[in-house]
This record gives C-alpha cells, structure tokens and sequence, in this order.
C-alpha cells in the first residue's frame, strides 16, 4: 500500500514530456481561456456515497454525464447534448451519435452529455454517479486522461473527447468496450464502484477490466484474458484484463459491478 | 417522547429507539432490527382497512408495526434496506412530505397520509407516491435514504430529480414533470421525471437514486423465467 497517491494529487508525469497522443504543448494556451476563474466545487458524502456541487456563476458552464444530475437551482439552465467535442469534425459526430445511440439502446453510458449554465445569476447544480463509491477531482492542464466510460461524470473547461473502441476483444466483457479520451485544461470529475486507487505504474501493470477506471500518462495498453487462452478466460475468473506498459498512473475502482452481477444471478428465483 | 441514537452512520445507518416504560414507537413493517424481549410489538393497519389499502397503493406496506415497552424501559433496532443515512426530522408546525419509501418511522401521534403524485409519475414507475406526516405536538420521524442525506435550502425555486427525493416541508409547493424543454430532450438528458420546488423551505436529498441503481443492475441480470 505504499503506492498510495490521492487522485486529486497532480501526477508526477506532469513534468515528464508530453505524453504520447496530446496536442503539442501551449497548442490550446494560444487563446485566452474561456473559463478564467476555476469554478467553486465541493465534493460531499464521500467515500461511499459522493456527491458533488458545482456552484456556477453567468458565463461558466459545467458538463455533467447524462442522468447524474441530483438537483439544480430553477435559474440553472439544462442542455442535453451529444459529447462529441467542439471541435469534432462531421465524421467524429457521426460518429459519436451512432455510439450513443448503440448506447442508449444496449444500455450502459449513454454519451450524451448535459450541458449546465447559469446566465441570469448563480446557481448551483448537484450531481452523483449510479453506484456507491467516490467521486475524485482532477485539474488539468493539458493532459490527456483516459477512461472507462462508466467513469466520466463532469467537467468544465476546455476540452477535447474522444470515444475510444477497446477493440474486438473488449466486446467480450460487459464493460470496458469503450473508452473515453478527453484532452484539456479545467475541472474534471471522475467516478467509481467503491474506492479509487491510484497506482503509479513504470513497466508492465496488469487490471481487471471491470476494476479499471482509467489511466494517464505515457502508456499504451492491450486488452487480453487473464489466465492466457480461452481456458484461463473461464477458470480464472478475472474474466479480461488490461496490459499495461509504460510510465503513468492507472485508476482503479475497489468494486467491480460485472462481480456484483455475477454473484446475484445465481441468487434471482428461477 | 423516546429519544432516539443513530449509528453507523452515514453508509448503514441504524437507529436506536429508546422507550421508556410504557412509551411507544411507529415503524415500517419490515425496518425492525431487533428489540428488548419486554417490548411488544403490535402489528395493525393504523388508521382502519381504508388508510391502510391507500398506503400500499403508495408504496407503503398495508400493515405498521407499534412497539410498546412494557414493565421497563425498552430498545427497538430500527434499519432501511439499502446502504445509506438515516435522520431523525422533528416534528414542525406544517409537517414533512415525504417520499414514500424513505419513510421508516416515527411517533404513534405523528398522522401519517398518503398522498398519490399523480399520474404522471405512476406511469413513468418513478414513483412520487408521497406520505404527508403531521403532528399536533412536539415528535420525530425517521427517515432513511440511499446514500447520503443532504439538506438543501429552497428560496424560490429548485428542481430536483424525482429519485434523489427524501422529504422536504410542506411549505413548499411542488409539481412532478420532465427535466428538459421536451420529451424527445427529456428522454435524451437521461433526468426523467424530475420535482419542482417552488416557495421557501427545506429539501433533504438522497445522494443516490434506487431505482437508477436497481434499473443498471437489473438490465444486466438474466430475464425472469415467467
């Protein structure tokens, strides 16, 4: 348990090179920022049952996964979007509304995104994941940070985001077939099953999938069954797992809602 | 007027109800932990058959329980199901709403009523059923959540998502509809039915919603057999 970091903690990678897949460095900085002022958050309820408050003032403006809204003041208005980036070029929306719509049917994120402001004072809105668990804060400046889609809840600020496939393999799993890449400056807020663990990882680093948050930094990953072969897939019963190389810090959850699942069919009258 | 200690709080809050000899304590049938073997429990349908058949329509069971400590001084172990918080709300002048299936208990003098929120939310099977509790005298009510309990101050106008629904005065007025400007935004943003609170008072949250939760599990169970 030495490996210990606090997620709100800015990683160390930071002052490392530009990791691999980010715009060149000061790209985004050219323009004066369009939120000056961070905005006033306060995480509550945590660790088991986090909650956050976002109190917003004319002219911020705060992201929030669509269905995480608890309560909002009546002047906070509400726009539902699809996350598809600012910048995304047709080809990225198109996209990005085919994956929504796979989602919103299958289940699961839905990638449409709710778009909160406050133009006629301040307000407040609160927001809270599906499962128990933490909700952790992460300032950026320019990183790029990626997660598994059950993660995002919010953000403000400046950024980029990018669906991820996690490849044929990852289809397997109930989770984990989609990731989410963002790439910015500003507030981010992330959530988990259970707690986040942070581990700084430099060489091979192994998750299971349904423990995996997401994970920053010069890493490259590939998904694979943990007992090699389809055999371990079965008897293992980690099911797939994640393949780390490289330097960066890996998330992970304390609670897997694929083990949840797995333990309450059984039980389900017949 | 039993005086009440909450443990465990906030993830599996359990509420401790002391009775003196002779003092008695409403519950949910069902949120009985445990009790002294001199407490009695009565179980009824408070307010005859009629209160009793429109408290299962709100959600409510048919049947409260009333424990009575009897020859002594008494305990009564009192839980919700879920994981979460648990409050003791004393007894106002105007009384609490409360969202049916928060309700665990309270005194036997704290009237309680259902109050059906419409049709809208019985079709949407986000259930608004509501439970008006009012007293003539100083009481308490308890009232259990999924998550944490937040209490948040309306002046003017708040919307919160039906789901996230605790209690909240009845100095408020409130009216159930959709999150957003239509139904195709609506069912897109994900809200659902959410509450709009309008006038001054106070609104306690839960900081996560059952049936959200119960919807995510569910769909990845396998289909009933029947």
């Amino acid at each position: 348990m030495d490996q210990h970091p606090q997620p709100q903690a800015p990683a160390p990678q930071q002052q490392a090179p530009a990791p691999q897949g980010q715009p060149a460095p000061g790209a985004a900085l050219a323009q004066p920022m369009q939120t000056a002022a961070p905005l006033t958050h306060e995480i509550t309820h945590g660790p088991s049952f986090a909650m956050l408050r976002v109190d917003l003032q004319p002219g911020q403006k705060v992201v929030a996964e669509a269905g995480a809204m608890v309560a909002r003041h009546n002047n906070v208005e509400m726009e539902v979007k699809m996350n598809a980036g600012s910048r995304a070029g047709f080809f990225a929306k198109v996209k990005a509304f085919f994956i929504a719509m796979i989602r919103k049917i299958v289940g699961g994120e839905t990638f449409f995104v709710n778009h909160f402001t406050s133009p006629q004072g301040p307000g407040s809105v609160w927001v809270a994941p599906t499962l128990s668990g933490t909700v952790a804060h992460r300032r950026m400046q320019g990183e790029t940070i990626t997660l598994s889609t059950g993660a995002y809840l919010a953000s403000s600020g400046d950024f980029e985001m990018k669906m991820k496939f996690g490849g044929f393999k990852s289809l397997l799993a109930k989770e984990g077939a989609f990731f989410i890449q963002i790439t910015g400056h500003g507030d981010l807020w992330f959530n988990s099953y259970g707690g986040v663990h942070a581990v700084d990882i430099n060489g091979p680093f192994m998750v299971d999938n349904g423990h995996l948050v997401g994970f920053e930094g010069n890493v490259t990953f590939s998904i694979k069954s943990a007992g090699g072969g389809a055999m371990g897939f079965l008897a293992s019963g980690e099911g797939l797992v994640v393949q780390f190389e490289g330097q960066g810090r890996v998330y992970l959850q304390s609670r897997n809602i694929g083990s949840l699942v797995g333990w309450l069919t059984p039980l389900l009258p017949r | 007027m039993p005086q009440i200690e909450i443990g465990y709080k906030p993830a599996q809050a359990m509420a401790r109800v002391i009775l003196q000899n002779g003092e008695q304590f409403r519950a949910e049938s069902g949120a009985m932990v445990g009790m002294s073997t001199n407490v009695n429990m009565e179980t009824g349908s408070t307010g005859g058959i009629m209160k009793g058949l429109k408290r299962m329509f709100g959600g409510e069971s048919f049947f409260q329980n009333t424990f009575t400590a009897q020859g002594g001084p008494g305990e009564v172990l009192l839980a919700h199901t879920l994981s979460g918080d648990i409050v003791s709300l004393p007894m106002t002048p105007n009384g609490y709403f409360i969202q049916s299936s928060s309700y665990i208990g309270g005194d036997p003098w704290v009237n309680i009523e259902t109050k059906v929120g419409g049709f809208k939310s019985f079709f949407a099977g986000e259930g608004v059923f509501v439970l008006k509790a009012t007293a003539q005298q100083e009481g308490q009510v308890l009232v259990g959540a999924f998550g944490g309990i937040q209490e948040i101050q309306c002046d003017g106008n708040m919307v919160i998502d039906t789901g996230h629904l605790v209690a909240w005065d009845t100095t408020l007025e409130y009216s159930v509809g959709k999150s957003g400007s239509g139904w195709l935004a609506s069912f897109l943003s994900g809200e659902g039915l959410v509450c709009h609170f309008t006038g001054q008072g106070r609104i306690w949250i839960q900081t996560r919603n059952p049936q959200e939760f119960g919807s995510m599990v569910g769909r990845m169970l396998p289909p009933r057999e029947n």
